[in-house]
């Protein structure tokens, strides 16, 4: 705990108080003193290997020794107040669920450049905007007319 | 908004006609309240106009403007505001209520005037509908 | 090879271990049948019965002997069949009852004998037989179902899909497909390809055919069908082995009418549809069995529908009228039906512009004019599409409104009514295959009546009738002798002056086929005397043999003519005041008065919508029931295959409802009431997919002191894919147009 403190004492020192708030902020140590998820995320984090970080922001870590078998991967979220699952692009899916060994950022070399969309995380829930609608629906803005023939217009005599 | 049908049950029927009157002029107003709620639950903005349904509504109790016996028109009121409950309550789909109130509003108000008298069964049948 | 194979192989060689249950598990066999792998022993068991229960012919085929004597006896499968000399195997196994399976097979097309999917057994023949090809001999024994005739086949299946693409699922042909179904009954359960499959170009062949070469199997079937039944040389083989491949030599489109044939006899996904492509599955889509009436051919199609739409349009087997083709204009001109449609009655208000009114409106207001004019200025005009039905009911309404000016476009101002074989085909459509001359006047088949021309192709080519052909020079798909473009031609035939008269004379079966564009010429009675001295010099018509055709442009014609819709006098359209136009869109329209009021019942917005006054929606033949009559008088009906669009009627409908609102109310309101009236004016009517032939020939008619004129044969259809109201609001045909007509 001590070290904790002397290192913090010294990024203050270094980088002036206020620019060290806003760096605390950021890196989430102040919505983890709310979120004990984030924070537990934070200890383990300490003496944690940094795999890789994805194109969203989100943070791989593996520490192996002592930790239990299964628990050894984890992910750090980019958005420190709004995380889910469904953030981890598939690249990194496979590595964080122990399904490869290989990381994201090996298996996104594998990835075809012409097609394959971009990972978008689930919004459901999120604001009517991200309510999917079927086709047909009267909120789908899409087709409105369903008449499966054009009747012809007297307006062109 | 469904707060005051939640408490409806069957009234005692209508002494007379004019209690039946009476009554009949409420279930209008109720059904006039009620139509702003009907347009936000099903999305009716873009298809139907209130004043359009207000006629709808209008018209449907105009339909039945012969009958004078109490009891029917209160059995008649029942069922008008059985449908109505459905509406509010979301209980029909949007789908209903344009099928029987917006687009399918020719057969309600459609009268059989005098003009129609005298003409065959063929000439019914191929004004009311193409498969006949 | 597997380890273990290699292993077994050498343990074998050297006669380490007995070769027995081990081995025969250890070898990887393709084989599913597990008999299949000792073929001669299955082959000893597989015994012929004596007594066996009779089987049927596939597709209740019946066989014909044109000659006794020429029976010959063969054995399929032990049972013994007596077909005529010079059947193939094939067919003397489908008279058995057992169908082969087979790919470049087709019975209307020269047999090419490439595919080897027919591979079946005789007995005394070292190797499997490729049925097609093979004539039956007296005595022959067929196996069909033998381990060898099995084994032969799945080999032959798994070589086809080889290179066959694994892309059913995205494949227009699946639930269709050949390949599909015959891989399923009579191919291996497993492939032992691993190496990659060969891809071949796509061609372009407009926009009709959609082609995925890498899906084909080199039947051949499109390279026969385009040179022996199309008669164009579009199509044919590039390369050898396995950079074989079908193509247009050079990047060109198929321009034959029959194109779209090749669809159908193309037994993958390699030639499918363009305009149908992605669009449906096959086992979503009704079928209704109807027939045709973009031209006077009357072509069995079935309409596969789903839902309201119109999904395609395919041929239906009739021997007497289309075979199993149909031109690429019936094929393709279904997205018409859902353009341009009228859905509701109009009524053009005083400023010019329409407004749709309620059908009691629009029969108010027409019930209201038709009162104001004489009836003499009444006039009503049948449309080229128009059913038996509904002109019968016109025409009884108008004359119940006092006038008799009704008729049908295309039959010209003074139609011939009285004598039927003075307008239909009195060679009947399948007779025309005994003719060995024809005289072409002033028609061209190919574009009037596409399967009547294939059908005098299918003459030529068989038998090398001579055709001659007397009007504009045109491109006929066989060999012609173009005599001349105008009447005086026929008249030298008639008087014997012309080389071709004697070519006439001398022939068996002499064919004349007069076509309908001569009923708009005004010396049209005098061509037809021409044409009848032609015909008795060269004895045409006689009692076994009547070779004097006239070939009919439209469906509507024949029934009109038969019902007897024909003018008062030609000139009545002028001085009409109100005009009935039900369907007709080629009426000349300038020709109508300024202060005519013009009634347009009919179901595409076409050139009669524009100058009409009220509009009354109809159905179109794809959703109606109605009799039409084709240009040999077989007489047909539509089904309704989907419902019709908007607010529209049934025609004959819309004329009964008109009547009882005018007063004048027609005795009939169902459409077996119409028909018992249609009974007593045209009995033949009723008389449903039969062919009602003339009886009366031309001898009875009064003697025509007209002259001919000079005036060459015209171009009577100048627009193949255009040519009525459905056609001109489709967008396939008007890429047809645009792109094909141009070459």
């Amino acid at each position: 705990m001590g070290s904790v403190v002397r290192s913090a004492l010294k990024a203050i020192k270094e980088k002036g108080l206020t620019s060290f708030v806003r760096e605390l902020r950021e890196e989430g140590y102040l919505s983890a003193l709310l979120d004990g998820n984030l924070m537990q995320t934070k200890i383990h984090n300490i003496g944690a290997t940094l795999v890789g970080v994805d194109k969203f922001g989100n943070k791989y870590y593996e520490k192996l020794g002592d930790t239990q078998y299964g628990r050894h991967r984890w992910v750090e979220y980019a958005s420190k107040n709004r995380y889910n699952a469904s953030q981890v692009p598939p690249e990194w899916h496979g590595w964080l669920h122990f399904v490869t060994d290989h990381t994201g950022d090996e298996l996104l070399l594998l990835k075809p450049k012409r097609y394959g969309l971009e990972h978008k995380e689930n919004l459901s829930g999120e604001g009517d905007q991200y309510i999917y609608h079927s086709k047909g629906h009267s909120l789908n803005p899409g087709q409105r007319d369903w008449t499966r023939y054009q009747p012809w217009q007297p307006t062109k005599a | 908004m469904a707060h005051w049908m939640k408490n409806l049950k069957v009234q005692p029927n209508s002494t007379s006609l004019e209690e039946a009157r009476k009554r009949t002029f409420e279930f209008f107003r109720l059904a006039c309240r009620s139509i702003p709620s009907i347009m936000e639950i099903y999305n009716l903005q873009d298809v139907v106009s209130p004043s359009q349904l207000r006629s709808t509504v209008a018209s449907q109790i105009r339909k039945n403007s012969h009958v004078t016996n109490p009891k029917v028109i209160d059995m008649l009121l029942f069922k008008g505001m059985e449908e109505l409950k459905n509406f509010v309550d979301h209980a029909k789909q949007r789908h209903h209520i344009i099928g029987q109130y917006v687009v399918g509003r020719k057969g309600l108000v459609q009268d059989l005037g005098p003009k129609d008298e005298g003409i065959s069964n063929f000439l019914k049948n191929f004004y009311n509908s193409k498969y006949s | 090879m597997g380890l273990g194979l290699l292993a077994s192989r050498t343990l074998l060689r050297s006669g380490k271990i007995q070769p027995g249950n081990f081995t025969s598990l250890l070898r990887r066999c393709i084989v599913s049948t597990t008999e299949l792998q000792n073929a001669e022993a299955a082959q000893a068991q597989a015994q012929p019965d004596t007594d066996l229960p009779k089987r049927s012919p596939v597709g209740g085929a019946r066989v014909h002997f044109p000659n006794p004597e020429d029976a010959i006896e063969v054995f399929v499968d032990g049972y013994p069949v007596k077909i005529p000399k010079g059947m193939t195997v094939l067919q003397a196994c489908e008279i058995a009852g057992v169908d082969i399976p087979r790919f470049c097979y087709h019975s209307r097309l020269s047999i090419a004998g490439n595919c080897r999917m027919c591979l079946v057994e005789v007995e005394k023949s070292p190797k499997p037989v490729a049925s097609c090809a093979m004539p039956a001999l007296p005595g022959m024994k067929i196996k069909t179902d033998t381990p060898i005739a099995k084994k032969a086949r799945e080999g032959v299946m798994e070589f086809l899909l080889m290179n066959h693409p694994l892309d059913c699922p995205i494949c227009d042909q699946g639930g269709e497909c050949d390949l599909q179904d015959q891989s399923m009954a009579f191919g291996s359960d497993r492939g032992r390809f691993t190496e990659t499959k060969r891809s071949v170009v796509d061609k372009n062949l407009g926009p009709l055919v959609k082609t995925v070469m890498t899906r084909c199997i080199q039947c051949t079937r499109c390279v026969r069908f385009a040179t022996e039944i199309a008669g164009v040389q579009d199509l044919g083989m590039l390369g050898r082995g396995s950079g074989e491949e079908i193509g247009t030599y050079v990047e060109r489109l198929m321009t034959s009418e029959l194109s779209g044939n090749v669809i159908d006899i193309c037994p993958v996904g390699a030639l499918t549809s363009k305009p149908f492509a992605f669009k449906a599955r096959n086992w979503e889509l009704k079928g209704t069995e109807t027939i045709d009436v973009t031209d006077a051919v009357g072509s069995n199609i079935r309409i596969d529908s789903r839902g309201p739409e119109v999904m395609r349009i395919v041929p239906r087997l009739n021997e007497d009228i289309n075979e199993e083709w149909i031109s690429d204009k019936t094929r393709f001109f279904y997205d018409g039906l859902k353009r341009q449609r009228l859905n509701d009655p109009m009524i053009r208000g005083p400023d010019g512009r329409f407004k749709a009114v309620s059908w009691r409106d629009a029969l108010a207001v027409v019930a209201e004019v038709i009162h104001q004019v004489k009836p003499d200025e009444i006039v009503g005009v049948a449309g080229k599409l128009s059913d038996a039905e509904s002109m019968m009911a016109l025409k009884d309404f108008l004359n119940k409104m006092g006038s008799n000016n009704v008729w049908c476009e295309g039959n010209g101002p003074n139609p011939n009514a009285d004598i039927r074989s003075g307008y239909i085909m009195n060679t009947s459509i399948s007779g025309l295959e005994k003719a060995d001359v024809f005289l072409l006047v002033g028609t061209q088949p190919r574009v009037e009546a596409a399967m009547v021309n294939a059908r005098i192709r299918k003459t030529v080519r068989a038998t090398q009738a001579k055709v001659g052909y007397v009007g504009p020079a045109t491109d006929l798909n066989y060999d012609h002798e173009h005599l001349g473009t105008g009447p005086q031609i026929l008249k030298e035939i008639a008087e014997g002056r012309h080389p071709f008269s004697s070519t006439l004379t001398n022939a068996k079966n002499p064919c004349i086929i007069v076509g309908a564009g001569v009923f708009e010429r005004n010396d049209k009675d005098a061509i037809f005397s021409v044409v009848e001295t032609i015909a008795g010099r060269a004895k045409v018509v006689r009692p076994d043999w009547n070779g004097l055709n006239v070939l009919l442009l439209n469906a509507a014609q024949a029934a009109a003519l038969d019902l007897g819709l024909i003018p008062d006098s030609g000139k009545k359209i002028e001085s009409s005041k109100f005009i009935y136009l039900m369907g007709a869109d080629d009426v000349n329209l300038e020709k109508v008065p300024e202060d005519a009021f013009v009634v347009y019942q009919g179901h595409h917005g076409d050139r009669g919508v524009y100058r009409a006054n009220v509009i009354f929606p109809a159905s179109a033949f794809s959703e109606k029931e109605g009799t039409y009559v084709n240009t040999e008088g077989c007489v047909q009906t539509t089904v309704p295959a989907v419902p019709t669009v908007g607010d529209a009627r049934d025609d004959w409908k819309i004329i009964r409802a008109l009547s009882e609102v005018a007063g004048a109310c027609l005795p009939y309101d169902s459409l077996s009431a119409i028909r018992s009236r249609m009974r007593t004016v045209a009995p033949n009517l009723l008389n449903i997919d039969e062919r009602q032939p003339a009886t009366f020939s031309y001898s009875l008619k009064p003697e025509s002191h007209q002259e001919t004129g000079t005036v060459p044969f015209g171009t009577v259809v100048e627009n193949f894919y255009m040519t009525d109201s459905i056609t001109r609001a489709s967008k396939v045909m008007a890429q047809c147009r645009t792109l094909l007509l141009k070459i």
